[in-house]
């Protein structure tokens, strides 16, 4: 048991949870504007595509960055027209995103690469990786807060700076007056519709932030399909967040505790098909706890008046 | 269901009476249609390969993809016979598939790599020793061990990838009697960032050469390598160019160059060993260990690849027998 339970498994927990972290603040987005995003596991591919594209060519990371901020803010973009602006069904558009952003990645990967399938090279910039010698000394915390690259600390201010803006400014307000009570928000002389484009866009630069950490912060490589549903979990954090970014936070470090503890559990002779199981087991009795949680909250509500 | 697939069959008998009205042609034609996805630099590639060795000597040919959708298997092995002579079914996933689909197409001859089937006049299986490859890595990676420990990554625990396993761990004691081997599996060959994240908890519990078999999800194994300055190995196809500092050498299993000869032999004398299973040994040549090319920096060093050929030859002869779990 000992050597499961160390200061790597924490790092993990951290590692694993970044990408879902940042995809769950573009899923919240869009959630308090009352559009349910499903398509973020495809934005975010994209945006790890178009991060490795960047990086490579203009060498370097900001390149990177800036190549997914713009392939997240475009598909936004494309997703805000169509549910927004022409009333498509948001899970249709959300699928149609996954299916297209599959596609686009591979067919790309063949046509700018000439690759198949995988692409790394020596010549694609990483993003910075700050070690700090001096923090390192402090035992569990140094280690867990030093060596990491740049989006995790960033990710962790956003989850600071997205509660303090949804929670503590007009604007957050506006957006979800835009999801709650959009005829308010009208009469108020704001437009919702116009929350809701906000909220797209938003959630576009949140993907191509959680892209370009899967593939310049995670890694240093771009291969097919490479979100491997994480965009789902981010889905099922913020659900189970219920919209909060600290919750959502917290939701997607428990998600990334339950996989990192799953992979070392084999070392105790669990066979590696349940320990796999093992973070979407959680998914499932996530909602479960939620569904029944919402429930007894109604009732409550219904008891009080 | 059923109509589709009585539709297809007329398709198909419709484009096979077109190709018979067409010119003869001496060479046959060859679909290799894969379980996963093209790119994964090792198993996949590795049988596309040999489809291009075979169509640099004037074989049509055309690789169809399945990307790990079992949905898509049956279909795309009926699709595949219709137009072409020689179907090559890659991935032991394909076994289910080619027992319905093979005897509804006998004009088709069908090689399957990577799993066992007799019994069926139109399919020639071809199965690999990769537990020999295996044990030469396995060897090769406890004498670079300087923790006395080293790691396996395997993408499922099932009977292929736990033959690579118990030839890793057999050629490992064979080289140190005391070394410990850890294995863990990921069950996902599409996911670098998992096998990074199972190859850091491997170095972490001190392995320093992990060997992956994991498909995509072992590129993640280099990239963990790379960070940690420790060893990796690769495997199916010799991957030293995709990280040549860590990556010391790959196990090989020549998938292309096995299609390639039973092709060639059917071109040649037209024996079509089918209902039969060719077990590519060491002895075929198409097991092998490789260690990239002169360009690239060796950790291996010649006195060990000197033992590691001698190993090979008493694999050849019998003096060493590797452990299977096939």
């Amino acid at each position: 048991m000992s050597d499961i339970f160390t200061i790597a498994l924490l790092q993990n927990t951290l590692r694993t949870a970044t990408p879902i972290i940042l995809a769950g603040l573009g899923v919240l987005m869009t959630d308090h504007v009352g559009i349910m995003n499903i398509g973020m596991d495809g934005m975010m591919l994209t945006g790890a595509f178009f991060a490795v594209v960047g990086s490579f060519y203009l060498g370097s990371w900001l390149g990177g960055i800036a190549a997914a901020l713009l392939a997240g803010v475009l598909l936004g973009l494309f997703f805000g027209v169509f549910v927004i602006k022409l009333g498509s069904d948001e899970f249709i558009i959300g699928v149609a995103l996954n299916i297209f952003a599959g596609g686009l990645t591979v067919y790309l990967l063949r046509t700018i690469f000439g690759v198949k399938g995988a692409f790394s090279d020596p010549a694609i910039v990483p993003l910075p990786r700050f070690v700090w010698p001096w923090l390192e000394g402090i035992p569990v915390i140094g280690p867990l807060l030093s060596g990491n690259t740049l989006l995790v600390y960033v990710s962790w201010a956003l989850v600071l700076v997205c509660w303090l803006v949804i929670y503590r400014t007009p604007l957050g307000f506006w957006l979800r007056a835009a999801g709650e009570h959009p005829l308010s928000l009208r009469s108020a002389g704001i437009s919702p519709e116009r929350m809701k484009y906000l909220a797209s866009l938003l959630c576009g630069v949140f993907a191509g932030l959680a892209g370009a950490h899967l593939s310049l912060g995670y890694l240093t490589m771009f291969t097919e399909n490479m979100s491997a549903a994480r965009g789902f979990i981010a889905v099922a954090c913020v659900i189970f967040g219920a919209g909060s970014p600290p919750r959502v936070f917290l939701a997607a470090l428990l998600f990334g505790f339950i996989d990192a503890l799953g992979l070392r559990l084999q070392s105790a002779n669990v066979n590696s098909n349940l320990t796999a199981m093992a973070p979407y087991l959680v998914t499932v009795v996530m909602m479960a706890v939620l569904v029944v949680r919402t429930e007894a909250r109604k009732k409550r509500q219904i008891q009080t008046r | 269901m059923k109509k589709t697939m009585s539709l297809l069959l007329a398709f198909s008998l419709a484009l096979a009476l077109m190709s018979f009205a067409g010119a003869e042609e001496a060479l046959p034609s060859v679909a290799v249609v894969v379980a996963g996805g093209l790119g994964d630099r090792s198993f996949y590639d590795s049988a596309s390969g040999g489809l291009e060795l075979l169509k640099a000597e004037g074989v049509k040919g055309t690789v169809i993809e399945c990307k790990n959708d079992a949905s898509l298997f049956e279909q795309s092995l009926i699709a595949a016979a219709e137009s072409f002579d020689f179907v090559v079914a890659v991935g032991w996933e394909f076994w289910e598939p080619l027992e319905t689909v093979a005897p509804e197409l006998p004009d088709t001859k069908f090689i399957f790599v990577d799993n066992e089937l007799t019994g069926i006049d139109n399919i020639y299986a071809i199965t690999y020793a990769e537990n020999e490859g295996s044990f030469l890595v396995g060897y090769i990676a406890a004498k670079l061990s300087e923790t006395g420990v080293i790691g396996a990554v395997g993408g499922e625990d099932n009977t292929t990838i736990n033959n690579f396993m118990v030839g890793y761990k057999q050629g490992a004691a064979y080289a140190n009697p005391d070394i410990r081997v850890e294995i863990s599996y990921t069950a996902d060959y599409e996911d670098p960032a998992k096998g990074k994240e199972h190859a850091l908890a491997l170095y972490d519990k001190g392995a320093d050469v992990i060997f992956q078999v994991a498909g995509k999800t072992g590129e993640g194994v280099f990239e963990a390598a790379k960070e940690k300055g420790k060893y990796a190995i690769g495997v199916d196809s010799d991957q030293k160019y995709i990280a040549p500092d860590v990556i010391v050498c790959s196990m090989i299993k020549e998938v292309g160059l096995s299609v390639y000869d039973a092709v060639t032999r059917y071109v040649e004398d037209g024996s079509f060993p089918g209902g039969t299973v060719w077990n590519a040994n060491m002895k075929s040549g198409l097991i092998s260990v490789g260690f990239g090319d002169e360009t690239m920096p060796q950790q291996v060093s010649q006195a060990l690849i000197a033992e590691v050929k001698a190993l090979t030859e008493m694999i050849v002869s019998g003096e060493i027998v590797v452990e299977t779990t096939r």
